[in-house]
């Protein structure tokens, strides 16, 4: 039995460094089933390592993560853990040397051991989700940003995550490029996907978030409903923070 | 049979018929050892490669990080002791120390140890060169998704690194077609051991050792072209179909690599 109201994912107290550089420096925060939260904050101020820790891309220094209660380091399988925790990185990250429907299959093939067919099946439907199926027997060279960044949406969805980390997914974008993958992140997030995604678009943090994380210097230096964030933030950072980002 | 030529390409003409099958023995050993000694050779740097990569974490407990590390300090050792000493000394004190030990092997079994040995040592570092030219972004994503070490070394990492070093595996196989003479030292009867043997009869070093040098570069040649044409296998086709729909397949359109992506 789940409690409804326990969390999928807790992060308790982590810390990173990497030398003397402390980057981040006791974050908790707990993701509920369905939840969609952004994090914003300026440039260094820790947020990608916050992914790359939950994710194990980089070995906490201190701290937990929970997934489902249960300590993701030492509690869980790390290839189960990596499939439920999915990523969608800022540079797509696709395999190069594979297919759009490669990239989709082998995942859930050499990790889940799913049957190459039902595999394909999987991919096909999740290709066709982000509008990337009549490019299956493309290679990622062959395509553009944004049609990268959707196989590499599809590529996560395939492996049946319960939670999806997104890391800038359009920063790398052409302008143009933007939002033919926002609109995608949109339809996960209406669809019930729990979501955590690192952005510079606020627009998306304001209109699709259920909550938002401000980060400053390794720490949560604000956390709330995006009505709070954007429209009366308490702490003047997040205020300078978010003056300089809207422009004004 | 009875005149001796007199002429320079007499001479050639003369050994070449007399000597043709011992030149194509010593050609069939050299190739054997060569070829051997490179798949081999290459085979070892790829393993070596995957483990040296094996990722250590800091929080590991030393149970497990001190295996690691003994490993990798000794295939640095195995590296830096064959890419740092001549082969043809390898060759000697692999054979006789084997033999000081009763261990009899046959040459050939020696020389395609000793190549596959030496030739690893080298590919490890190319195959390193290889796996940095790929960018560390897609191990991070095979990571990300829960492939082990050795899948996302096997499935993603390791083919790009490899078509990206063809022309240094390339280098490698010339090399040991050439290098291989070396091992006439232990008596391996390549290509180079059976030359010296055919000039040594009418004591014609010259035109024989220039009949050796013409089929060494011919080997040398041929091999290089068959390895671009596996180059470009490997690039695979540069077009690649869109689907219409997918119900229909017969809407696909074929789209020229350099032709630009229309959108959808
Ligand atoms: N592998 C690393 N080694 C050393 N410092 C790092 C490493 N990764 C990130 N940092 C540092 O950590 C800080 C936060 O980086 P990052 O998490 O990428 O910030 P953000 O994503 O919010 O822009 C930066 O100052 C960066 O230089
Ligand atoms: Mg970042």
């Amino acid at each position: 039995m789940t409690d409804e109201s326990a969390p999928i994912l807790r992060v308790s107290g982590l810390q990173k460094r990497f030398g003397e550089h402390e980057v981040l420096r006791g974050i908790s925060f707990d993701v509920h089933q369905g939840d969609v939260v952004s994090i914003i904050g300026a440039s260094g101020s820790g947020k990608s390592t916050l992914l790359r820790c939950i994710n194990f891309l980089e070995q906490p220094t201190d701290g937990a993560i929970l997934f489902h209660g249960r300590n993701a380091e030492t509690e869980w399988n790390r290839a189960q853990y990596h499939a439920k925790v999915g990523m969608v990185f800022q540079s797509f990250n696709l395999f190069a040397n594979m297919s759009v429907l490669k990239n989709c299959v082998s995942g859930q093939v050499r990790v889940l051991r799913r049957d190459r067919r039902e595999a394909e099946e999987k991919a096909l439907f999740y290709l066709d989700k982000v509008g990337m199926a009549p490019y299956r027997d493309a290679r990622p060279a062959q395509l553009s940003g944004g049609q990268k960044q959707r196989v590499a949406i599809a590529r996560a969805l395939a492996m049946d995550p319960e939670v999806l980390l997104f890391d800038e997914p359009t920063s790398a974008l052409d302008p143009e490029m933007v939002g033919e993958v926002l609109s995608v992140m949109r339809e996960l997030a209406a669809s019930g996907l729990t979501m955590l995604v690192v952005t510079h678009e606020m627009a998306f943090a304001r209109d699709v978030s259920r909550r938002v994380i401000f980060m400053d210097e390794g720490v949560i230096a604000e956390e709330g409903a995006p009505e709070e964030i954007f429209v009366r933030p308490n702490q003047p950072r997040t205020r300078e923070f978010l003056s300089r980002v809207l422009g004004a | 049979m009875n005149a001796l030529p007199t002429s320079f390409f007499g001479w050639v003409g003369f050994i070449l018929e007399k000597y043709g099958t011992l030149f194509l023995s010593g050609v069939g050993i050299t190739l054997l050892v060569a070829i051997t000694g490179t798949v081999i050779g290459f085979a070892i740097g790829l393993l070596v490669a995957i483990l040296r990569t094996i990722p250590v974490a800091p929080r590991a407990p030393w149970y497990r990080r001190l295996p690691l590390r003994a490993l990798s300090a000794l295939l640095n050792v195995y590296i830096e002791v064959f890419r740092g000493t001549p082969m043809i000394v390898q060759a000697m004190v692999i054979y006789y120390g084997c033999m000081y030990m009763g261990l009899r092997m046959p040459v050939l079994v020696a020389a395609v140890l000793i190549v596959s040995i030496n030739t690893g040592a080298y590919m490890a570092e190319i195959v390193r060169g290889g796996i940095i030219s790929v960018d560390k972004g897609q191990k991070e994503a095979a990571c990300a998704i829960g492939m082990t070490h050795w899948q996302s070394m096997v499935h993603v990492v390791l083919p790009q690194a490899v078509r990206n070093i063809m022309p240094s595996i390339g280098n490698e196989f010339v090399v040991n077609i050439k290098d291989s003479s070396v091992l006439n030292v232990i008596s391996v009867n390549e290509l180079f051991f059976m030359s010296k043997s055919a000039a040594g009869t009418y004591l014609r070093y010259f035109e024989v050792f220039f009949i050796t040098a013409c089929i060494y570069l011919a080997l040398t040649f041929t091999i290089t072209r068959l390895l671009r044409v596996l180059e470009r296998k490997m690039d695979g086709n540069t077009n690649y179909i869109i689907y219409g729909s997918q119900s229909d397949s017969k809407a696909a359109i074929v789209v020229p690599k350099e032709g630009g992506v229309p959108n959808d």
